[in-house]
């Protein structure tokens, strides 16, 4: 492990626009689509029609006879499973004997164009005989189901037990033990870019070359060399721009391992570009969630106890799924002092597409509830929300009751900058009718400490080239997906060697030249690429200083890089270049290499499960949010948020607020208005229309205020910043209505359709009362 | 590359004359306007016309006239253009806020006022892809047998959501249609028919030319309910157009759209002409409206809210529009 | 899956792209969004829904935002199209890609190219507009990253820059 660098800040707290936002702001970024395809063979893919069912007729021979059509696939040509858990890989690309829900892949083709191609399609035959299908945990669990998959009793894909802490004695301990119910709608990643890919397979060489929309190249690599039966070295995965991901692009997609089954078929180079309703149904998103949670609390807030039951409507294939139902319980603990815990979790089996991870991976919506729990019960004990939380607070460095590393810990802090930017003592309670102002805590992990896949490898590899120009190559895995991470990357090394951003580049993504990455998700780039490009940041700052030691005749120790000026006290100077040049005498191009590594103790508690949502450090953030609710038409309107992040420091605080922002709005989305929904396993939302994000109008000011915790471990301090601050917004939200209008809402999302029954709800309770006091 | 669409050829007249006859020569035949509506349904293979007849060259179409008879727009006058009319602002408002609150910028610049009169009615079992749609076995509106809405039902119960004829009806607008056998003009209230699957009581090959409001109007106010304050269609959209008289109601017109097949004028409003505005008026207002709603499961959002909701816009409507008037 | 019709017949479209007068035989039937980018090779042009709900294709038609998703290329005859590529000219960013650039109004940058589109309709008409009506200029086009916050502050930058467009 590397403690803190104490290096220069010059970069650092300056503001550094993304290194690829010219092309952004240009036009001139290629993404997928906008890669050379005018010689490929366009892919489409058919769809299962039915929910659950065995395929009894397949025919693909009138599509395959169609003039103009290159390549026809089936089940039959892949008899490989794959799946982002090792453990868990049950999932063909396209269906084999039986479908298990609607717009699951059955075929594909690859012809001369897209007409053909669809008038292909039109061609296959496919009878289905159906069996019943299960849209609903509770149906999919009912005794008398059929199994989706035979060895899941019970269509349970998983059920976790876990118990840290005497559970009853807190609840005897307590002053005040409240329970209830929550119901969090499923969600979607619905980044704007639709999915695409491009495989090219050349028979002479036997290589397989897809550039793809993927998050995790590494990921798709495995999955690619598995389905496709080739040797990994055979296969190549390259990263364009990339349009947003979100957790959506974390597993091979069935469609990207589809494309490259068909330019093997078709011999050739075959883009597939899916329509968004596709991209839809590729889900891999939040699921719907159930959650009971009872929680004990003494009269001055303290926690004494919680237990935590969730079920997870997961859709009909593994997935993520394990990982998720273990997060929601793991990721209750991290954040507040709680003595005993109890978790029982359930990923269920249904016939919908497959969920997945979601930017805040499984610990959105129990964070939801848990938010919204803890403040209704500071009402009924009159305690602030900010007191209850403040009374719970962690003390770094600690462990967690479930055994989670925390080595820095800013969520006070927070907590104090939104009370303040907020005016939130001036103003609650005091609030104008119909307006109201909630609060919420959340946390997220920087990176998995553990691995999916165990190899002994370091968990992030970095490689940086210098050369006779004097300008430095960084090559890494980590994906860019928008984020920011290779400017991260630029930063990281400029700091690290006191050199100017501008000698910088950085190739992402591309698994013949970049070093293995784990990608993007579980928001692991900054720890962890950012610890690695440091690490080789200093092997190559340590050759160059022995090289301008030797020129200045002085000892290496006495030596120093300031500002691209190597110097020994004020005397003698030597600049960049010629320290540059001096070190490539008889060794020609230097390439090092930096690693970084979690080690054991930050890998999670001995329990089964015990690794997931165990990280090197966890960011922190607090949030408030104020709202006006119109209680005639039931709608909400966000006026402001002001959110706080614990990132540990802030390496470019410009991508720092950036992500606070997006993070926020996205939780605001789950919030007021998204939700998948399906009408008998048909996607109901699956367009840009339906699926309701929020737009422009619909959008407050979020201020936004970095707390700098400095992370002993995190690279120059810092810590994860595009997760943490998402949960917070759905609990402060609902706290937020519930200050305004007096209703305490259980159902995600909160959309006038729900509000408006809750009040009508209200009107005849009152009613009832009212006959009832008058018949007394 | 976007999916194809189904192979069609396009006419581009300069004239309504023109336009009406290559629709006459061409069997399976559409007249295209904006085609922010019907070119999404072709691409999702709704309705396969082979031949599209492109107003937005006919110039006659593209004005607005206004003279001591009232105003005249033409069909193809742009929802923008209609939203920054100064004098639709001033004088005709509710239209104005109508058009101001259709879709987004870009469909506003493309979209015409015909488009939205003649806007296809919605439903969440119709606007869906050709690969959706036959996985359900289509529906009544669309190559099917059955509703999926109301299955046991006879009719189609797809919602009209334009958000423009509203505020006409309760402008009290009329409508000129042209079509092979001449021109003719109408009451706009009897373009619609309660009927989802053929809502327009137009002849085949006929179309929309202008549309006609009388001179000075009452105060009137468009308001519409949806998910997100853009892009949405109206969950429920409501117009209500008040003369009043000192505290006294002269005439109060109230329409209403996207709840049920066509936009209508609620009837029975004529019976508050002589009261003054008070709760126990709204609350009769109230009881109309959602009494003549017959909003059902065409969107996500439930039948019962938008019922509510209608109901509860109408009262804030008129309350604001009686205070103002009062003022 | 559309069963074919009549062949649609090509036509000789005449316009400006960026500029520049142009002539290409097109199909009566494409949309003007993909002959941009199949036939100009303008990329900067994107597609993010399956028809006009998401604005990640709006691109000037005379001056005018809209979705070239659902506008047909041939109604384009005559007139004038200008898509991102234009906006950079000199070896000098436009106002608005400076500004988007620098304020990181762009992340993943898929709805860049039609926001910064819709963002230069609305300064052309309205120099200085309020936060207000940027907002209202910009609610057809979604953003997924940045809650639209620093899309805002992006054009107002814009406004502020003194530059020749």
């Amino acid at each position: 492990m590397t403690a803190d660098s104490g290096a220069s800040i010059r970069q650092l707290r300056r503001p550094v626009p993304l290194i690829d936002g010219v092309e952004k702001v240009t036009g001139r970024a290629r993404y997928t689509a906008d890669l050379d395809h005018a010689d490929a063979l366009v892919g489409r893919i058919l769809r299962s029609p039915a929910s659950h069912g065995d395929i009894v007729v397949l025919d693909v021979s009138k599509a395959r006879a169609l003039d103009g059509v290159v390549a026809v696939i089936t089940g039959d040509d892949c008899a490989y499973t794959y799946g982002v858990l090792p453990i868990a890989m049950n999932e063909y690309p396209l269906a084999r004997g039986r479908v298990r829900y609607r717009g699951e892949p059955v075929a594909a083709v690859a012809a001369i164009d897209a007409e053909t191609a669809e008038r292909a399609l039109g061609l296959i035959e496919l009878k289905i005989a159906e069996l019943p299908a299960y849209y609903t945990s509770e149906d999919a669990r009912a005794p008398d189901a059929i199994l989706l998959h035979d060895n899941k009793p019970g269509n349970v894909e998983r059920d976790v037990h876990h118990q840290f802490g005497e559970v009853e004695l807190g609840f005897a301990a307590a002053d005040l033990v409240r329970e209830e119910s929550f119901c969090c709608a499923e969600i979607n990643h619905a980044q704007i870019e639709p999915h695409a890919s491009l495989a090219e397979f050349d028979p002479l060489t036997g290589r397989l070359t897809v550039q793809t929309v993927s998050q995790v190249g590494y990921y798709l690599h495995l999955m690619l060399a598995r389905c496709l039966g080739m040797e990994t070295a055979q296969i190549r995965v390259i990263k364009p721009f990339i349009g947003g991901g979100f957790g959506a692009r974390v597993e091979a997609l069935n469609f990207e391992i589809v494309t490259a089954l068909l330019a093997r078929a078709a011999a050739g180079k075959v883009f597939m570009e899916l329509s968004r309703e596709e991209t839809f149904i590729t889900h891999r998103a939040r699921p719907h969630t159930d959650i009971r949670l009872k929680l004990g609390m003494s009269r001055t807030g303290r926690m004494t106890a919680c237990e935590l039951q969730v079920v997870q409507r997961g859709g009909a294939y593994a997935g993520y799924g394990v990982i998720t139902i273990l997060y929601a319980g793991s990721l209750l603990h991290g954040i507040y002092d709680i003595p005993a815990v109890k978790y029982e979790g359930y990923r269920v089996y249904t016939n919908l597409p497959p969920c997945g991870a979601m930017r805040g991976h499984g610990s959105v919506d129990t964070r939801h509830a848990f938010e919204c729990l803890v403040d209704r019960m500071a009402r009924e004990l009159g305690l602030d929300p900010f007191a209850v939380r403040r009374a719970n607070l962690l003390h770094a460095p600690t462990r967690t009751a479930n055994d989670l590393m925390i080595n820095s810990y800013g969520l006070a802090e927070c907590l104090d900058r939104v009370e303040r930017a907020s005016r939130w003592k001036e103003r609650i309670g005091r609030m104008a009718p119909g307006k109201g102002l909630g609060m919420a805590c959340s946390h997220y992990v920087s990176g998995a400490a553990k691995p999916i896949h165990f190899t002994g490898e370091p968990h992030a590899v970095v490689n940086l080239k210098l050369d006779f120009d004097g300008g430095i190559t960084a090559l890494t895995g980590a994906a860019d997906i928008g984020q920011g991470s290779s400017t991260m990357v630029a930063i990281a090394v400029a700091e690290t060697l006191d050199i100017s951003l501008d000698r910088l580049r950085v190739i992402a993504a591309d698994t013949a030249i970049t070093p293995k990455d784990n990608g993007a998700y579980s928001s692991r780039i900054t720890f962890m690429v950012g610890n690695a490009a440091i690490d080789a940041a200093r092997r190559l700052k340590a050759l160059l200083i022995a090289t301008a030691a030797r020129k200045l005749e002085a000892r290496p120790e006495d030596v120093e890089c300031i500002n691209e000026v190597f110097r020994v006290g004020n005397q003698s100077t030597l600049p960049f270049a010629e320290v540059v040049a001096a070190a490539l005498v008889d060794e020609g191009a230097i390439t090092v290499k930096g690693a970084f590594t979690c080690p054991p103790e930050a890998q999670g508690g001995k329990h089964r499960g015990g690794a997931v949502g165990s990280t090197m450090g966890f960011s922190y953030a607090a949030q408030v949010v104020e709202v006006s609710v119109d209680e005639v038409t039931a709608q909400v309107t966000v006026d402001k948020v002001w959110v706080a992040l614990d990132c540990g420091r802030a390496i470019n605080p410009l991508a720092v607020e950036g992500q606070m922002q997006g993070s926020v709005w996205m939780g605001m989305g789950q919030a007021l208005c998204e939700e998948t929904r399906y009408l008998d396993g048909l996607p109901a939302h699956a367009s840009m229309l339906e699926y309701r994000m929020p737009t422009t109008m619909d959008s407050p000011p979020i201020e936004t205020h970095i707390v700098e915790s400095h992370d002993p471990y995190g690279p120059l301090g810092a810590k994860e910043a595009s997760e943490g601050a998402l949960a917070g917004f759905p609990p402060a939200l609902v706290n937020a209505i519930a200050n305004a209008i007096g209703i305490d809402l259980n159902e995600l999302p909160a959309t006038p359709d729900r509000i408006m029954d809750a009040l009508i709800e209200r009107r005849r309770q009152a009613r009832l009362a009212r006959t009832l006091k008058a018949a007394s | 590359m976007s999916a194809p669409l189904p192979q069609f050829r396009l006419a581009a007249p300069r004239t309504v004359t023109e336009a009406v006859a290559a629709y006459r020569d061409h069997p399976g035949s559409r007249f295209i306007a904006g085609g922010t509506d019907l070119l999404v349904n072709m691409r999702r293979g709704i309705g396969n016309p082979t031949y599209l007849v492109d107003l937005s060259g006919i110039d006659e179409l593209a004005e607005i006239r206004i003279t001591d008879d009232g105003v005249t727009i033409g069909a193809g006058v742009t929802i923008a253009a209609l939203a920054q009319n100064d004098v639709i602002v001033a004088r005709y408002r509710a239209l104005a806020q109508a058009a101001a609150a259709i879709a987004g910028p870009g469909h506003r610049t493309m979209g015409t006022v015909g488009g939205n009169l003649c806007l296809d009615t919605r439903c969440i079992y119709y606007n869906q892809s050709e690969w959706w749609r036959s996985a359900n076995a289509y529906c009544l509106k669309n190559r099917g047998d059955s509703c999926h809405v109301a299955p046991q039902g006879q009719r189609c119960h797809a919602a009209f959501c334009g958000d423009v004829a509203p505020a006409l009806l309760a402008l009290g607008a009329e409508i000129d249609i042209s079509g092979t056998r001449g021109t003719r003009r109408i009451f706009l209230s009897q373009l619609y028919v309660e009927d989802g699957k053929a809502h327009l009581a137009l002849a085949d090959g006929e179309l929309v030319t202008a549309v006609h409001l009388p001179p000075d109007p009452p105060a009137s106010a468009y308001a519409k309910i949806r998910t997100r304050a853009a892009i949405d269609f109206p969950l429920a959209g409501v117009a209500v157009a008040l003369e009043t008289s000192g505290a006294d109601i002269v005439s109060l017109r109230l329409a209403l759209t996207g709840t049920n097949s066509r936009p209508f004028l609620l009837a029975g409003t004529e019976a508050f002409a002589g009261r003054c505005i008070d709760d126990k008026l709204l609350n009769e207002v109230d009881r109309l409206v959602q009494k003549q709603v017959q909003p059902m499961r065409t969107t996500i959002t439930s039948a019962n809210y938008r019922r509510v909701a209608a109901a509860a816009l109408a009262r804030r409507l008129i309350t604001t529009l009686g205070t103002a008037g009062a003022a | 899956m559309h069963a074919p019709g009549p062949e649609a017949k090509k036509r000789l479209l005449r316009l400006r792209v960026n500029g520049r007068w142009r002539e290409d035989a097109v199909s009566e039937t494409a949309l003007l969004v993909d002959y941009l980018r199949e036939v100009a090779h303008l990329t900067g042009t994107k597609t993010g829904c399956d028809g006009g709900e998401c604005g990640a294709c709006t691109v000037l038609v005379d001056g005018e935002a809209v979705p070239s998703c659902i506008t047909l290329a041939v109604r384009c005859e005559g007139r004038s199209v200008e898509t991102i590529e234009a906006l950079a000219t000199q070896g000098r960013l436009g106002r608005l890609q400076r500004a988007f650039h620098e304020k990181l109004g762009a992340q993943c940058g898929f709805c860049t190219p039609g926001m910064i589109m819709a963002a230069e309709a609305l300064l052309r008409h309205n120099p200085q507009p309020t936060d207000d009506e940027i907002r209202a200029a910009l609610s057809g086009n979604l953003c997924r990253c940045t809650g639209y916050v620093k899309i805002i502050e992006s054009v107002k930058a814009a406004t502020e820059t003194v530059h020749d467009r």
